[in-house]
């Protein structure tokens, strides 16, 4: 296994830029998740570490060595796709196998990795039957079997799980997290689910429009989000974005007038702020209470859950609202409603979008 | 309405029960007769002009039939020709027509799908410059060749000459063996096409994934092309295989418009022979029996392809 570092990756079709100065350091048996909105460059960059795409500027080390020149089979890669790319015509044994057929390994050797890759996938008893034969989970792990016997120094996945369903898409989660921590490997994971990135990851590189809007671990991006895109795409429900006005700076944060009325003290740095400025707050939809006074919502829909009610409603007229309730709270569509937001669990953003850091925000768990 | 009538069956009793049985019986059997009303126009169209000619050149091949009339010989006709050993060598030379035009035809086919369905740079003119063989008129297409063949006037014999390799004009529809090849070239400049386009759709079809991820694992150009394009693609390899056999075995104008099946019957398939006999000479009786066989030559060969289709598809399908 290896470390995997990307220097400056630029990467251009024609006139358009795709890809702008991406540098990233990922640590050996690091599972580090790419995620983004569709078009934000996440699997263009995947195929530019394989070297399905040739990166228009910079360089790609993988274990210290720079492979940016390099075929995909000499860059100690190996890569599992979207829609699994299994040879309709083999069967299961001969897919895993093919990598191996290609490297025309010793038979001996090569029965032994592809038993022992069917044996961590429990693919022992599929052996014999072709891809069409098979689930979609099977597939997918008779994908990951053929990566597998490659032993490769980093694995890539290009949204594995995007062809499942949501039940499914769970249990290969927690397989897909177990079999990174059996074969403690360096794995680069694409995708577009926020949840696949929060549950698997333990970094995670949040991409928009071709940048790297910010690379940190699951928790980081949950309470420190560097800008109003990152906190408004990690987090589920999405994070409330309240439009404010600074009303007041002192050494102990700044006041607002949100939308709707309400005012509020955040304990925020105040350095690049300044009275009268638009801001917009941050609000996480757990992070809000039933109170008797507070930020007043008009609810408009409600969705029980059982354990929670998630309640949308709007404030101050036309600011979409989304507030995280116990599961039998007692509230109606069509009424008004009071939350109690705690000013610590604020997150505020300046019109550029990038966030005034919190003072008072969780500790990181190392 | 469904939901209705079942509701009415349940709450039936006694006799409004077995009413109600018939009823659903004689819905059920309407369906058939339905089918059999939409089939029927085609089941007629087929019946005229495939299966009456069929049953009367079976009929004929049993007569001495000429333009004087008919006179039943049994067995006489098919006798003769299992006797004929200019009869057996038309078969040989039909089946060695067959299988070296459609052999060359899907070499071809592969090599031109292959180059077409390759990123290259204004490949969508090269597909359509594959196309005239195909599109032109047969005829006007073999005059073409004719012209090509020609020994003073052909472009072929002339730059023969001019290379040094013959010392003058060389006709090549005037040789049995030069003969035989020259309409081999013309029959496979005319079918290549068709199985190109074929090859090449089926080509398009296969998933870029699988050969990006052929290519991660180090598979190089002609490993992919070997264990996943043809795989891939073996299905319509077989099929096109016999359409184009069929087409081949039948092949007429070709070789009737470049050589009437000469030099010295160098050329004479067995459609041709059939042709000949019966039109030519107006044995219809004789040219019959010609055309029986052809039918069940054919007939065998395609038995043997399904068989060959139905392992290609166990081996080369999805399950």
């Amino acid at each position: 296994m290896a470390t995997l570092n990307l220097n400056a990756i630029n990467k251009s079709f024609g006139s358009a830029k795709v890809l702008h100065d991406i540098s990233l350091a990922i640590e050996d048996k690091e599972f580090v998740v790419f995620v983004g909105p569709s078009g934000c460059g996440k699997s263009t960059l995947l195929r530019i570490i394989a070297g399905l795409e040739e990166a228009t500027d910079g360089s790609i080390i993988i274990g210290g060595e720079d492979v940016s020149d390099a075929h995909p089979v000499d860059r100690g890669i190996s890569m599992v796709f979207q829609s699994y790319a299994l040879y309709p015509h083999l069967s299961v044994y001969e897919n895993i196998a093919f990598p191996l057929r290609v490297q025309k390994l010793e038979k001996s050797d090569l029965d032994g990795r592809v038993q022992r890759a069917a044996e961590i996938l429990q693919l022992t008893d599929k052996l014999d039957l072709k891809p069409g034969q098979l689930s979609g989970g099977q597939r997918q792990r008779v994908a990951i079997g053929r990566s597998i016997v490659r032993e490769p120094k980093v694995f890539l996945f290009d949204e594995p799980l995007s062809n499942l369903d949501a039940a499914l898409r769970g249990d290969m989660r927690v397989e897909l997290t177990q079999l990174h921590r059996d074969l403690d490997a360096t794995m680069v994971y694409v995708t577009h689910d926020q949840i696949e990135a929060m549950t698997m990851a333990d970094r995670i590189v949040v991409l928009n429009g071709g940048r790297v809007e910010q690379f940190g671990s699951p928790m980081e991006l949950y309470h420190h989000p560097k800008t109003k895109f990152v906190a408004s795409f990690i987090g589920q429900p999405n994070m409330n974005l309240i439009p404010a006005t600074v009303l007041g700076v002192d050494a102990s944060g700044i006041k607002v007038d949100l939308k709707g009325g309400h005012q509020m003290v955040l304990p925020v740095e105040t350095a690049t702020v300044s009275v009268g400025d638009k801001v917009e707050v941050g609000i996480r939809p757990e992070h809000v209470q039933l109170g008797n006074e507070g930020l007043e919502i008009s609810v408009k829909v409600l969705e029980r859950l059982g354990g929670a009610t998630i309640t949308y409603g709007t404030v101050g007229g036309d600011t979409r609202f989304c507030a995280s309730l116990p599961g039998d709270a007692l509230i109606e569509e069509g009424a008004p409603l009071k939350l109690h937001v705690a000013p610590e669990a604020c997150h505020v953003f300046d019109a550029a979008g990038d966030v005034l850091r919190r003072k008072a925000a969780p500790e990181l768990v190392a | 309405m469904r939901g209705e009538k079942m509701t009415e069956a349940t709450h039936a009793t006694g006799q409004e029960a077995e009413s109600s049985v018939a009823k659903k019986k004689a819905k059920t059997l309407s369906e058939p007769v339905f089918a059999w009303l939409l089939i029927g126009p085609a089941m007629l169209f087929i019946a005229v002009i495939v299966a009456w000619p069929l049953a009367e050149t079976i009929r004929l091949s049993f007569m001495e039939a000429g333009l004087g009339g008919e006179e039943y010989v049994g067995l006489a006709n098919y006798q003769d020709l299992a006797d004929s050993r200019k009869f057996h060598q038309t078969i040989v030379r039909t089946f060695y027509w067959m299988f070296l035009s459609v052999g060359l035809k899907l070499i071809l086919g592969l090599i031109g799908a292959t180059l077409l369905n390759a990123a290259v740079p204004g490949r969508g003119l090269f597909r359509v410059l594959v196309m005239p063989p195909w599109i032109i008129p047969m005829a006007i297409g073999m005059i073409g060749w004719l012209w090509l063949y020609n020994g003073y006037f052909g472009v072929l014999s002339g730059t023969m000459m001019s290379l040094g390799i013959t010392d003058g004009p060389f006709e090549f529809l005037a040789y049995k063996q030069s003969a035989f090849y020259s309409a081999v070239v013309a029959d496979v400049w005319v079918g290549t096409p068709m199985v190109t386009l074929f090859f090449l759709a089926a080509m398009q079809g296969v998933s870029r994934d699988l050969y990006e991820a052929a290519w991660v694992d180090g598979a190089g150009r002609w490993y992919r092309f070997r264990r996943i394009t043809i795989p891939q693609i073996m299905p319509v390899i077989v099929s096109m295989s016999l359409l184009s056999a069929i087409f081949t075995f039948n092949s007429f104008e070709i070789i009737w418009i470049l050589t009437e099946g000469g030099p010295r019957a160098a050329t004479t398939t067995l459609i041709v022979d059939t042709y000949k006999t019966a039109i030519g000479n107006f044995k219809f009786g004789e040219g019959s029996a010609r055309a029986v066989i052809i039918v069940f030559l054919l007939g065998v060969f395609s038995i043997l392809y399904l068989q060959v289709l139905k392992i290609v598809n166990r081996k080369y399908g999805t399950k």
